[in-house]
């Protein structure tokens, strides 16, 4: 089998003495569509945040594209293709919709050497590459100046940006929010700028964190068309993390259910909903007890 | 613009600039009072938009801004006393004075940039009042340093400058500053500042090195308050620390928050205001109270100014938190002249 996306392996994480994620597990590969579910404060975001680097692992690693991300900033790690939303949406208020997805359009927009080659510096020395670095430099340093002298090069680029951004727009359905403020977006729509925002820094593996919180039925239902068509359409890989079972259930191939930082299931929809310990963990013993352990249509 | 070659068309507004300014310096040169009070107003303009860099578009609270002018201004001054018996040899002795204050000017700001780098790389990774007290600090710092080091005069300072600045000179470094500030706020760079204003984790989720952004930020913008301090330097009799302190940085801040976070025009239109206000107050006491009471009364005019600033900015606060702008731009209200730059040649 080729080499996941990204793979998790035996990441635990602890603040103090609570352990939030332990013996944590996942590998996404190419077109995988997975989700991750639990009660709260079961991990799932924390998960995340380790996954992305916003959190440094205390023990396992993560690999992105096979490369070890472990100790990397969050922004570095975006670039080798990993891109989320938030749970509590988290866009750019007074940015207008199309600067939101613009800003995320950033990773294309280099000067000098390209991001090809800085990766293949990268590659070639093992830890941290000094010509890598001053590649990055240089290209930060003339790209300023390309934008403070108003160079021909730059203004072709910020036009493809934009037009890279409306069209990434129009994938989300929202061309018609363009000009407007992310703020006052309708809750289903800025949930949608959101992706379209992690869509616009190119990645290969899409992180989304409870995309369908606070719609109604009809726009999960939208959504879950969607996240599909997503996948097919740019060969990512995703992994959802959700509430709304029915939607979990409806798209992913491979469920992960977490309770108190543990992976206490893994396997298909049908498989994870019939697991005593997911019952369980959702609903309690006194439930299955009263049940006399008859495992029930739904677990939601 | 169409017509114009490509790498011309970049630096054609300062061109344009340079050549007004100049035929403006012809009519004004001869009015003193004038040129000293445009020049005032010029270096309050010039610190309070780049200051507006930080504070404004990236969201990062620094109140160290005079700190980074006394950098330009001491360094730049001493340029300037040491090159004080040089002329460049076979022009004009206006343009060659005109050519060393440029240099002054450049060294004052890289040098301040270059402070301003050595003072963000370690503190911009701290956040709100933290980054706060840390360019307070600093500020602090420059001018017990700058008053305990004999070649900058030690509390006496520096006097003797060359008095060189010209108002084209300031009026260019405001245009250009302003230029700059602008091309940054239409540029991916700038996007990627306001994206770390307006939420930093998000921005650093979506591949923006946030540390590095408000880094470059900080220099550029303490460049800039190192050209305002050269200038300084070049048209008052004196430079002393006790021209460059917290209450200077605060002033700054003062102009950059009632014109409004974010929006240059508010930067620009705060700064004149509160610069004048009071000189216009002084010379209106002076006419009005003749001589001696008139002094008096304008000498109270420097002391009431500080609770003055205070109780606006309170009002301002109260009444419209957002600043006079808001994050508006003045000339968003004229699309079709000012356009949006180059967009409005698409």
């Amino acid at each position: 089998m080729s080499t996941p996306l990204l793979q998790a392996q035996g990441v635990a994480i602890h603040f103090g003495g609570l352990k939030a994620l332990s013996g944590f597990d996942l590998d996404i590969h190419p077109a995988d569509l997975k989700g991750l579910i639990g009660p709260n404060g079961a991990g799932k975001t924390t998960a995340f945040n380790v996954l992305t680097g916003v959190y440094l692992p205390t023990a396992g690693t993560v690999r992105v594209a096979g490369e070890v991300v472990n100790g990397l900033k969050p922004h570095q790690i975006n670039r080798l293709g990993l891109a989320r939303t938030f749970q509590n949406i988290r866009l750019f208020k007074t940015l207008t919709a199309l600067d939101n997805v613009r800003v995320a359009c950033l990773s294309d927009t280099y000067a000098f050497f390209s991001r090809a080659r800085i990766e293949a510096a990268r590659r070639r020395s093992s830890k941290r590459s000094g010509a890598a670095a001053a590649m990055v430099a240089l290209n930060n340093y003339v790209d300023w100046w390309r934008a403070l002298l108003l160079t021909p090069g730059f203004q072709r680029e910020e036009r493809a940006l934009t037009v890279k951004a409306d069209a990434l727009l129009d994938v989300m359905g929202l061309l018609h929010r363009r000009d407007e403020e992310a703020r006052n977006l309708p809750y289903g729509e800025q949930r949608r700028l959101e992706i379209a925002r992690a869509l616009a820094t190119g990645p290969r593996v899409l992180l989304l964190d409870e995309p369908a919180a606070g719609m109604n039925t009809r726009e999960k239902a939208d959504l879950m068309v969607l996240i599909r068509e997503l996948r097919t359409r740019f060969s990512l890989g995703i992994l959802v993390i959700e509430h709304d079972m029915k939607l979990v259930m409806g798209i992913c191939e491979e469920i992960t259910v977490l309770d108190y930082g543990e992976t206490i299931a893994r396997g298909n929809p049908e498989r994870v909903r019939a697991d005593p310990k997911v019952i369980e963990a959702y609903l309690g013993d006194s439930y299955l007890a009263a049940q006399g352990m008859r495992v029930p249509g739904g677990a939601g | 613009m169409a017509s114009l070659p490509a790498p011309v068309r970049g630096v054609f507004p300062v061109l344009l600039a340079v050549g007004v300014l100049g035929g403006l310096q012809v009519v004004v040169g001869q009015l003193p009072f004038f040129v000293y009070l445009s020049s005032l107003v010029g270096v309050n303009v010039i610190l309070a938009v780049s200051l507006n860099i930080v504070n404004g578009m990236t969201g990062q609270f620094s109140i160290g801004h005079a700190g980074f002018m006394a950098v330009g201004a001491y360094v730049g001054g001493k340029l300037a006393l040491e090159m004080k018996d040089l002329a460049i040899a076979g022009i004009p002795h206006g343009v060659s004075d005109q050519l060393q204050l440029l240099a002054s000017l450049a060294l004052g700001g890289v040098a301040a940039g270059v402070a301003g780098f050595l003072v963000g790389l370690p503190s911009l990774r701290l956040r709100g009042d933290y980054l706060a007290i840390v360019t307070l600090g600093f500020g602090e710092m420059i001018r017990v340093i700058v008053s305990n080091l004999e070649v900058f005069g030690r509390a006496l300072g520096l006097s003797g400058i060359p008095q060189t600045s010209s108002f084209m000179m300031i009026w260019l470094c405001v245009f250009v500053v302003v230029l700059v500030a602008r091309r940054i706020q239409d540029s991916a760079h700038g996007r990627s500042l306001l994206a770390i204003r307006e939420d930093e984790v998000a921005a650093e989720a979506m591949g923006v090195d946030t540390t590095a952004y408000k880094v470059r930020a900080f220099v550029i913008s303490s460049f800039f308050a190192g050209v305002a301090g050269a200038l300084f330097a070049h048209f008052v009799p004196i430079i002393n620390p006790g021209s460059f302190t917290f209450v200077k940085s605060i002033e700054v801040v003062t102009m950059v928050v009632a014109g409004g976070l974010g929006s240059i025009s508010g930067s620009i239109v705060a700064a004149v205001v509160l610069t004048l206000l009071p000189e216009v107050l002084r010379s209106l006491f002076l006419q009005v109270g003749g001589l001696e009471g008139g002094a008096a009364l304008a000498q109270k005019v420097d002391q009431i100014r500080m609770p003055v600033y205070g109780i606006l900015l309170v009002i301002l606060m109260l009444s419209r938190p957002q600043g006079v702008f808001g994050n508006r731009e003045l000339w968003d209200a004229f699309p079709r002249w000012w356009g949006r730059g180059w967009r409005a040649e698409e």
